[in-house]
């Protein structure tokens, strides 16, 4: 446990290094925001109105909520894992007595730490300047269960990023490609950008086979409360199975990649 | 003593990709790749016991990197039995990686923006070094490579010997018993190569640690492996003591004379290649078996004040290895 914490500890030094880089990547999160309240702002201008189920305060509660959960379920390090295999500076982790997969965990997870202290101020600050009306969640099940599924949301997008990271063991000048390929899929099909349920009800069906809306938006439909009791413990169950059917192919994976890999590089 | 490595019958094949040139070329490879098995290494087999040093010498791409690698636990091999202090290094135990080190001239483990101080600190934590052990082991190390001003310098700060010397810190922190050195004094200057051979040949006093090093710098070779492997097109073309191979492929002597008069360097050459000529003195190569008769005959009908016969320098046949071909003709 002491080896995690150590590399949870020089990781988060790390990230000060690129102390301009982390406040650009805030400022890009914070804008992205500021556009998609502004938008949602001017469609609910209207006092009582209710779109697709929203009223203001859930519409602005789903942006701000988007704030906060960003920065616990997308703000990773181990996006660098692709390059990693490509230029072969994995090898370094092969040949130490550490577990590759739960280093890059631990550095995502010091990752998270930094860009959650930052929401929070970001958060407050927003708030602070556009008053937003916003919902409080009052039952304590279903802030727990938001809880939870956050935990779920991180293990997920972890797995996601580790299966779409692996194509370098066979393709090692690939590294890239996939991996922008998957952010795409989670701002569009994750519910970044817009709550999915404004989506036609058979694409919401089709969605819901993937692994995608379990990142953003069922956490947040969990805290606002739409999802009821009941739905809410169908997300966390079928986000679980997710977990384990993305942990058993990224370890059969990544078992096969690395009888392929021919440490090149460097 | 006991074997620490041990490698029998490895074969290991690359499965790559060709491409042809240009852009038709590229086109072409993706609707149908060329596919070509490359046989990097052909069925090699070595021993080595603990506490060896030892220098796994060959030319560019004659599967030096590749062994190591197997033998670290990096690469899958395709066949053939490998085993490193009892251990199958492709399990990866975690045993086995602590009291491994692969040291690679080219590549790095340093933190690049933190100092190395933190790297040191990190790998501590990974190989659960005790604290009291750690500080031990850091000291000696950093004073026997007289690093202990630069410890707090971001690594992208130093220069490539001083971070060469953070990389070996670093690979050494948790005192490997066995180390594979990949071109350790690769880009080095003349003082600091100098410094990490002189470190080499102490760890591996000191801590009877077996080390297998690749090398393409003569020096590193004559100062610290007594036994060498040559590894040429991923076939093993000799093992054994480095003065061995000296006189295994040095085909040619060199007789050195001290003229004592006027002498046609024609009628010289009739007797064997010369070399070099610095009046009085001249150097002529001579095939190894005809050196007795190439002496008394020049001793004869030349005058002669002196006459020396030696063996080809080191460097000569090292330099026939390295270019490789010579050692397959010579070793038929």
């Amino acid at each position: 446990m002491r080896k995690y914490l150590s590399i949870f500890k020089i990781s988060f030094q790390q990230e000060f290094v690129y102390r301009l880089n982390f406040i650009m990547w805030r400022i890009r999160n914070v804008i992205q925001i500021l556009l998609i309240f502004f938008l949602w702002d001017s469609v609910f201008s209207e006092p009582g109105k209710v779109l697709f189920g929203y009223d203001r305060a859930r519409i602005i509660t789903y942006v701000f909520g988007l704030i906060f959960i960003r920065s616990v379920v997308l703000s990773i390090r181990s996006i660098d894992v692709a390059g990693e295999i490509s230029r072969g500076e994995f090898a370094n982790y092969l040949i130490k007595p550490v577990s590759y997969f739960k280093y890059w965990f631990t550095r995502d997870l010091s990752s998270k730490a930094l860009n959650i202290l930052f929401a929070i101020f970001e958060f407050s600050l927003l708030f602070i300047i556009l008053q937003p009306s916003f919902f409080m969640q009052t039952n304590l099940i279903y802030v727990i269960f938001f809880l939870l599924s956050l935990v779920i949301a991180i293990l997920i997008y972890f797995l996601l990023v580790l299966l779409f990271s692996s194509f370098p063991f066979w393709y090692p000048e690939q590294a890239w490609g996939s991996i922008f390929l998957l952010f795409i899929f989670t701002e569009f099909l994750g519910g970044g950008m817009f709550p999915l349920d404004i989506l036609p009800k058979n694409i919401q069906n089709i969605l819901s086979f993937t692994p995608f809306p379990h990142l953003l938006f069922s956490p947040i439909q969990i805290y606002l409360g739409k999802l009821e009791l009941g739905g809410s413990l169908k997300a966390l169950s079928l986000s679980m199975i997710w977990v384990i059917i993305l942990a058993f192919f990224v370890n059969k994976l990544w078992e096969r990649g690395l009888k392929n890999y021919k440490s090149e590089g460097k | 003593m006991d074997k620490a490595i041990i490698v029998d019958h490895l074969i290991k094949n690359f499965e790559i990709t060709e491409k042809k040139p240009g852009i038709i070329g590229s086109l072409t490879n993706i609707i149908s790749p060329t596919k070509k098995i490359v046989r990097a290494l052909k069925n090699i087999s070595f021993v080595l016991e603990e506490g060896e040093l030892v220098g796994f010498i060959g030319p560019n791409g004659a599967g030096k990197t590749t062994t190591l690698k197997i033998l670290s636990g990096l690469l899958y091999p395709t066949a053939g039995f490998v085993e490193v202090i009892s251990y199958n290094p492709w399990e990866r135990n975690p045993e086995f990686l602590k009291q491994i080190s692969l040291v690679m001239g080219q590549k790095n483990q340093l933190w690049w923006d933190l100092p190395a101080i933190e790297t040191f600190e990190l790998n501590k934590a990974i190989y659960e070094i005790p604290k009291r052990e750690f500080k031990e082991s850091l000291d000696e190390l950093v004073s026997l490579l007289g690093v202990s001003k630069l410890l707090n310098i971001p690594v992208r700060r130093l220069s490539l010997g001083q971070r060469m010397r953070m990389e070996l810190i670093a690979a050494l922190i948790h005192k490997p018993k066995v180390l594979f050195l990949d071109e350790p004094t690769i880009g080095l200057d003349l003082i600091a190569q100098e410094k990490v051979r002189d470190f080499i040949y102490q760890y591996n006093q000191k801590n009877k640690a077996t080390i297998l090093l690749t090398s393409h710098n003569m020096d590193d070779l004559v100062d610290l492996a007594r036994r060498v492997i040559v590894i040429d097109e991923g076939k093993i073309v000799f093992d054994g003591l480095f003065q061995e191979l000296i006189t295994r492929f040095a085909k040619e002597k060199i007789i050195k004379i001290h003229l004592g008069g006027e002498v046609d360097i024609k009628k010289l050459e009739s007797i064997g290649e010369v070399k070099k000529i610095k009046i009085p003195e001249v150097t002529i190569a001579v095939p190894r078996e005809a050196c007795a008769v190439a002496a008394s005959e020049l001793l004869q009908n030349f005058p002669i004040d002196d006459l020396t016969i030696e063996e080809k320098p080191i460097e000569d046949i090292v330099r026939q290895v390295f270019r490789g071909g010579i050692t397959r003709k010579a070793a038929r």
